[in-house]
């Protein structure tokens, strides 16, 4: 592509000047994305000119891109004047209006941390610490590996409060290995996309041009979901829209269709699904016409989803990674779904949902940590005296991390003393106030993070600050069997990155040789050594990054060949060794044990509508992105709550109108939006608006499997403000 | 001589807003100036929403040119059409001219209220944008020169956009040009950006774009 620059003197860039200010002057650099707290990352390629990063574009090549809007706002970000810079103690006692935060030094505020977790330890002992991170994810590891090394099983995280834990759960006690779904590949038929909305969220990845391109060499789509997202909109052959916290009343009505009709593969329900007789069984009750007065779809619709789905094999999934759990019902409602394109077969075929033969050794997901470096063995050692043991049972199980919810009680039966939170999010957790008072009450807290964020550092007693994407070398990033490494540029002020704040206090609480004496690198390379890699080998190969070879092709239906299991014998990861549509973990501790459906809370004259809070917008994530970046902030500055357009009409509410939106637990102001992406009955919010923060709205009520809250279940009403 | 143009397809565009970040971190325009818009736009008789991005059409018989009375606004031989800072002087004629709405004055605003952010200082022509005067988007002429695609159409995620040699029968935009349309063909300045539109929803999008909404949501 090479023309003519233009005609004389009209010229405004001219080819010479762009070449000076460009390639000659810049530096080139390298790093992930943290935006949407998603880790493995997406890729940033950056330029600099002495230490100032003046433009990003997508890493070329790199697994995971093309860069989002928020991608490209963490430019902005980095630059922003309100960021944290220097340690902040508050000087003011806690509950005073202003906490009064003054400039303190990293020494000091380590001796602080450290002389508050040496006492405690003492006087409590060291479970009655909590250790938590929040978005991003990347400091996971460090933060593990100081919980154990100080002796605290108590670490949770966004993960184990209210995001991937529950479905996670349902899948580990269903299929017996973690899976969302997969993308289309060319062999897939049919595409079951359930309570995600992939075109926004990303996961996995701003996958949607894979979906489309599916789309266009004819793979069919049944999209699951209340809204009218654009994944429906650009992808749906049939649009199911229950009522939501109804999913597994909906997912048995299909069942019921498919076993009917005789279409589910029963050679494969036979050999492999436990329970399979009284599932059949449990579903019988659930006619399309009984379903559609639960879930307010038309029968019909039902009856074609199960046929679409059940006679094109083979056929895939993408579940949600929390869209289906957040309601009172959610582990069972996810396992539900799940059983869907087991009883047709679809599990590890390809084309269907499988599972990676060759992971990557000694690695889970950077969610996870890996199980060396972040001291699992030690973790599993302290499990009784972990906070939500008696809780939930089942969760303990399969889940290292402890469910978060309760944490307000366990502040107020005094078994937690301090709090320690990297990037952690008081809004996270229904009725937030409470929390936020529990917090206030330790003897101890702190926050890392990039901004003052008053909603959460307002009750706490410490808020350090953390480096950027562009500051930091930990984590590095592996996607598949591919390791890539980042060239970050220096913190602004005095910030340091979250693993180097880990790796700091647990050398100063004695432990320098377990964290290598504060040097970030070191520790990445204490991982990196199980490859024969080092951080260097990373940086030799910086665009490009570094396979490791698998020892062998994809394999499929590894359940045959004894590929699924630890033991090597063939089956699932699950006590029958088969896919459990009756769960023996479930039984044991006296769950319903089929995915059975729960009624939802009721709808009331007084309250008759349903609101749904958590639907992703593609420019924000959860609190994140308003105040960070104006570049994205301008694209919405109010919180904006979607309604039916009949809906409004009844209460002559139009766009742009204050409203009040109330359930019986609470009440925000926010401004109305009409849309029919809205259904009919179900408003929808965005979470974490500070001025507006939904989570208020929500009891502390929860699913007795996961400790997940109700955040897409509860009854509400709108009215003018 | 090359004459570029893009072409968006609405069945692939989601709204996300990516073309219009991407367009801000590349060219640094001022607060509530969008070169890339992006619309929403809802048809409850069809049960149907629909997002469209636009921006200056670079239109082949564009009526900006004409409407300014320092001829600041230039076609380029290659189609592109250019304001030249030096020669405006902001009166503004030309947002009454383009038909799109697409035409807006610089505020005299920073992001960071009168503070500069380190990225912004740079000698680049492409990220100066004058207060008082106005501002289109550029087809990101500085990258085309540097043989790149505008940053919008590269930065896309659903891969919605293809930017080219409309006159290229090798091109693929210029395959893609037989079932695509224009938006205000009827204005008669020969917009050079083309669009795929999903059922018959062209009438709807022209009467979004001349109800010349704001952006923000």
């Amino acid at each position: 592509m090479d023309l003519e620059t233009n005609s004389g003197d009209r010229a405004v860039f001219s080819r010479e000047q762009a070449k000076t200010t460009r390639a000659e002057e810049e530096e080139i650099g390298y790093t992930f994305c943290d935006a949407c707290n998603e880790v493995p990352f997406c890729g940033i390629k950056f330029f600099k000119k002495s230490e100032v990063v003046t433009r990003i574009e997508s890493w070329p090549g790199y697994p995971n891109s093309p860069l989002c809007s928020k991608g490209y706002a963490t430019l902005q970000r980095l630059y922003h004047p309100n960021r944290l810079k220097y340690p902040m103690k508050r000087t003011n006692p806690k509950g005073s209006s202003d906490p009064g935060y003054v400039r303190i030094s990293w020494d000091e505020a380590y001796d602080m941390i450290v002389g508050h977790l040496n006492r405690i330890k003492k006087e409590h002992g060291p479970h009655s610490v909590f250790f938590y991170v929040g978005d991003p994810k990347e400091p996971r590891a460090a933060v593990q590996r100081l919980a154990a090394t100080y002796g605290s099983v108590n670490y949770g995280c966004e993960s184990s409060t209210a995001c991937r834990r529950a479905a996670q759960l349902a899948e580990l006690l269903t299929y017996g290995f973690p899976t969302t779904g997969n993308l289309p590949t060319e062999e897939t038929k049919v595409m079951l996309i359930w309570g995600t909305n992939p075109a926004y969220s990303g996961q996995p990845f701003m996958c949607f041009r894979h979906l489309a391109e599916a789309k266009e060499r004819g793979v069919k789509f049944i999209v699951v979901d209340p809204r009218k997202t654009p994944t429906a909109e650009t992808l749906a052959d049939i649009h199911l829209q229950p009522r939501p916290a109804t999913t597994a009343a909906l997912a048995a009505g299909m069942m019921h269709v498919i076993f009917k009709e005789g279409m589910q593969d029963r050679a494969f329900c036979d050999k492999w699904i436990h329970g399979i007789d009284e599932l059949k069984e449990y579903v019988k009750g659930f006619t399309p016409e009984k379903v559609e007065k639960i879930t307010w779809v038309p029968a019909k619709k039902i009856i074609d989803a199960a046929r679409h789905y059940a006679t094109r094999s083979p056929g895939g999934l993408m579940a949600g990674a929390q869209g289906t759990t957040h309601d009172l019902n959610a582990t069972n409602n996810h396992r539900a779904i799940l059983m869907v394109p087991a009883i047709c077969g679809y599990i590890d075929i390809p084309g269907g949902i499988t599972k990676d033969t060759y992971e990557l050794e000694g690695m889970k997901a950077w969610a996870d940590g890996p199980p060396g470096f972040s001291m699992r063995e030690k973790m599993h050692e302290m499990k009784a005296h972990r906070l939500d043991f008696k809780v939930f049972p089942a969760w303990v199980e399969e889940l290292w991390e402890v469910q978060t919810n309760y944490l307000v009680d366990w502040i107020k039966e005094g078994r937690v003393k301090a709090f320690l939170g990297w990037g952690f999010n008081m809004m996270i957790w229904p009725q937030t106030h409470e929390y936020q008072k529990a917090i206030e009450s330790l003897e101890f807290s702190m926050a890392v993070d990039y901004f003052y964020r008053p909603w959460t550092h307002d009750f706490v007693d410490l808020v350090l600050p953390a480096a950027m994407n562009y500051e930091r070398l930990a984590p590095f990033a592996f996607h598949g069997r591919q390791v890539f490494g980042r060239t970050p540029i220096k913190p602004l002020g005095e910030c340091k990155e979250d693993w180097q704040i880990a790796l700091d206090i647990g050398v100063r609480l004695g432990h320098p040789e377990v964290f290598f004496n504060g040097n970030v690198e070191d520790a990445c390379n204490d991982i990196l050594k199980m490859w024969n890699l080092s951080y260097e080998d990373l940086r030799k190969n910086q665009e490009k990054g570094v396979s490791i070879p698998p020892k062998g092709p994809e394999l499929y239906k590894k359940y045959e060949k004894g590929l699924m299991r630890m033991d090597g014998k063939p089956g699932f990861k699950t006590p029958s060794g088969k896919i459990e549509a009756v769960s023996l973990a479930l039984k044991k501790h006296g769950y319903p044990a089929l995915p059975e459906y729960k009624d939802p809370m009721e709808i009331t004259p007084e309250y008759p509508l349903i609101l749904i809070s958590g639907s992703r917008i593609p420019y924000i994530t959860h609190s994140k992105w308003r105040e960070d970046s104006p570049w994205l902030l301008e694209l919405q500055r109010d919180p904006l709550l979607t309604i039916h357009p009949e809906d409004a009409a009844k209460r002559r509410i139009h766009r742009g109108d204050d409203v009040i939106l109330k359930s019986p637990w609470g009440q925000i102001r926010v401004k109305a939006k009409p849309t029919i992406m809205a259904r009919a009955g179900v408003v929808g919010i965005m979470h974490g608006w500070s001025k507006a923060n939904v989570n208020e709205l929500i009891p502390r009520q929860f699913d007795p499997i996961s400790g997940f809250p109700p955040y897409k279940e509860v009854p509400c009403e709108v009215v003018k403000a | 001589m090359a004459r570029y143009g893009i072409l968006v397809d609405l069945k692939r565009c989601t709204g996300c807003m990516t073309c219009v970040i991407a367009c801000k971190q590349e060219n640094l325009t001022r607060p509530n100036i969008w070169w890339n818009k992006v619309l929403e736009l809802e048809s409850e008789t069809l049960d149907r929403i629909i997002y469209f991005r636009y921006a200056c059409m670079h239109c082949d018989d564009p009526p900006c040119v004409e409407s300014c009375p320092e001829q600041a606004i230039y076609k380029r031989q290659d189609g592109i059409v250019l304001i030249d800072h030096e020669k405006c002087k902001g009166h503004g004629d030309c947002i009454k001219a383009c038909p799109y709405g697409v035409i807006d004055i610089n505020p005299d605003e920073d992001y960071f209220r009168g503070q500069k952010a380190p990225y912004g200082e740079t000698e680049d022509p492409h990220r100066k944008h004058p207060p008082g005067k106005s501002s289109i988007c550029t087809l990101c002429v500085h990258r085309i020169e540097l043989g790149k695609e505008p940053a919008c159409v590269e930065g896309c995620p659903s891969r919605a956009m293809i930017f080219g040699d409309l006159d290229d029968p090798n091109s693929p935009i210029h395959k893609k040009l037989p079932k695509s349309e224009q938006f205000l063909k009827s204005e008669g300045t020969n917009p050079k950006v083309f669009y795929l539109v999903p059922r018959d929803l062209s009438k709807q999008i022209e009467r979004r774009i001349v109800e010349n909404p704001t952006m923000g949501r």
